[in-house]
């Protein structure tokens, strides 16, 4: 297996992309999508793998610096990270790449150059397209289909992995159904959500011939450095006053703000968490009765929500459990936070659920938000169910 | 789209940033010229705004127009864009708060029809 690099994207392909199969990520125009072939680039490579990028429409030297814009340094990874460079015979710029295409916008020099760099690569790898719709423009849409067959049954001879990029301008109709369905092994859709009120990306597999395709769309944030990251725009701490909704919001964040008078929460925290591949922010809502109705106001949208309770203190639970209501969290993927439990009296997460009535389906987990045990855990817990909700 | 509004919103001067998000707080689309984090920024503008209109409902004095928020080194300017989406700006201090607010009842109309 070839792992992608991409979070959950693994996961869903059950481990990565099989030696000798190809994947095409088929991106919407306007999204930033080349960098999903960057990434599985960088992945291979600083996994001590082969992998040979295709530059299609980039200077390597640039190339090599949108790398480094990610914190993925090249260099480091020394001859395993190879260049096919077919961009500077566009421009008559001398090529420092072991590999340089002459003509880049003849298709048979272009196979002819990535069948030697397959040849040569030391064991299986991945060969990765900047941009296989650039080769499009500049070969023609039939000779550059038949190219990419010729290219994947080579591929499975050396049991290399093939990656494209391909950002679907509008080809003939006929063109883009073969990319999509047909040609590769497996097809991932990079695509732009501009209907609904959140402006936001995702990706999800359209196709995968050795596993059942589940029907998954994952919000992702590319951000710099880092790359792409699974986002989960709004994560919702509710709870009752003193629970300690605060101090878990900064225990898991990497930055965070509150808007705290006399020691407690008056309007909202807001934090921030990068984690494992995984990007969420996160609002913490006031406990205290009379804000009620900013609660309401801030709970809308939430794709999960975090129940903080003081586990010492059993007469406040129901005040939790209206919170939830208050917050319309039922429905929603919950994880009851069992806090405090570094102090005297502190009932068990199973103890809690007996008080609540809550159902074994909702996770109770033991915290102590002071010293961020448990916390991590929790985010892990929850993020795992809102990635299981269709 | 949205991005439009907020860089021609940027064209009458003195505006530091802007920025337009759900009235529950989230990120729609930020024009940033100082650091900061917009996630951060919206999600207090629309907790303000929300806050305010709670003040003022809650007395039977109607939903605010805007709330404007006055400091030493700038104003801040929320107001609603439709019942889904508001629009926030940071101004530096020598802003004239009048062809703001008319510039930005602009936006917000056109924010409110993209919607």
């Amino acid at each position: 297996m070839i792992e992608t690099g991409i979070p959950k994207l693994d996961d869903y392909l059950l481990g990565g992309i099989p030696e000798g199969k190809s994947l095409v990520y088929y991106i919407y125009p306007g999204v930033e999508g080349n960098v999903f072939g960057m990434q599985t680039m960088y992945h291979t490579v600083s996994n001590g793998r082969y992998g040979v990028y295709v530059a299609s429409s980039t200077d390597p030297r640039m190339i090599r610096e949108q790398f480094d814009e990610f914190g993925w340094n090249t260099d480091e990874c020394g001859d395993r990270f190879i260049i096919v460079d077919a961009f500077s015979g566009l421009i008559g710029a001398d090529s420092r790449e072991r590999y340089v295409v002459s003509d880049p916008e003849d298709v048979n020099d272009l196979t002819q150059c990535i069948k030697q760099a397959m040849e040569d690569l030391d064991g299986p790898g991945v060969v990765v397209f900047e941009s296989l719709s650039t080769i499009m423009d500049l070969c023609g849409e039939f000779e550059t289909l038949d190219a990419i067959e010729e290219w994947n049954q080579y591929a499975m001879l050396y049991d290399h992995a093939m990656v494209y990029n391909f950002t679907a301008w509008p080809y003939s109709e006929d063109t883009l159904l073969h990319i999509k369905e047909d040609i590769c092994n497996s097809a991932i859709s990079v695509g732009g959500i501009s209907e609904r009120v959140i402006f936001g990306q995702y990706f999800g597999i359209l196709k995968a011939d050795w596993m059942d395709v589940p029907r998954k769309c994952v919000l992702f944030k590319i951000v710099r450095p880092g790359g792409i990251r699974v986002y989960i725009p709004k994560i919702l701490v509710t709870g009752p006053f003193n629970a300690g909704k605060s101090t878990f919001v900064h225990a898991l964040s990497n930055r965070a703000v509150s808007v705290d008078r006399l020691g407690t929460t008056i309007a909202l925290d807001h934090g921030h968490i990068d984690y494992r591949g995984f990007t969420a922010d996160i609002f913490g809502t006031p406990g205290q009765e009379r804000f009620d109705p900013i609660v309401k106001l801030l709970s809308g949208e939430a794709m999960g929500v975090f129940l903080v309770l003081d586990s010492t203190n059993a007469a406040d639970f129901v005040r939790g459990k209206r919170m939830l209501e208050i917050t319309m969290s039922f429905g929603l993927p919950i994880v009851i936070i069992a806090n405090k439990q570094d102090l005297q009296g502190a009932l068990t997460p199973e103890e809690i659920r007996k008080k609540l009535s809550m159902p074994t389906n909702v996770p109770i987990m033991p915290v102590i938000a002071t010293n961020r045990d448990g916390v991590f855990e929790a985010f892990e817990t929850l993020v795992d169910m809102v990635m299981e909700v269709d | 789209m949205l991005g439009k509004v907020l860089s021609d919103l940027g064209k009458i001067g003195e505006i530091e940033a802007s920025a337009i998000a759900t009235r529950d707080g989230l990120l729609m689309n930020a024009d940033m010229h100082v650091k900061g984090d917009p996630e951060t920024f919206v999600a207090m503008s629309a907790t303000m705004l929300g806050a305010a209109e709670t003040a003022t409902s809650e007395l039977n004095k109607g939903i605010p127009n805007r709330v404007i928020v006055e400091t030493d080194d700038g104003k801040l300017v929320c107001m609603g864009a439709g019942p889904k989406a508001l629009v926030v700006v940071l101004t530096a201090p020598e802003a004239g708060l009048g062809l703001i607010l008319v510039e930005l009842t602009k936006a917000a109309e056109k924010i409110k029809k993209l919607i």
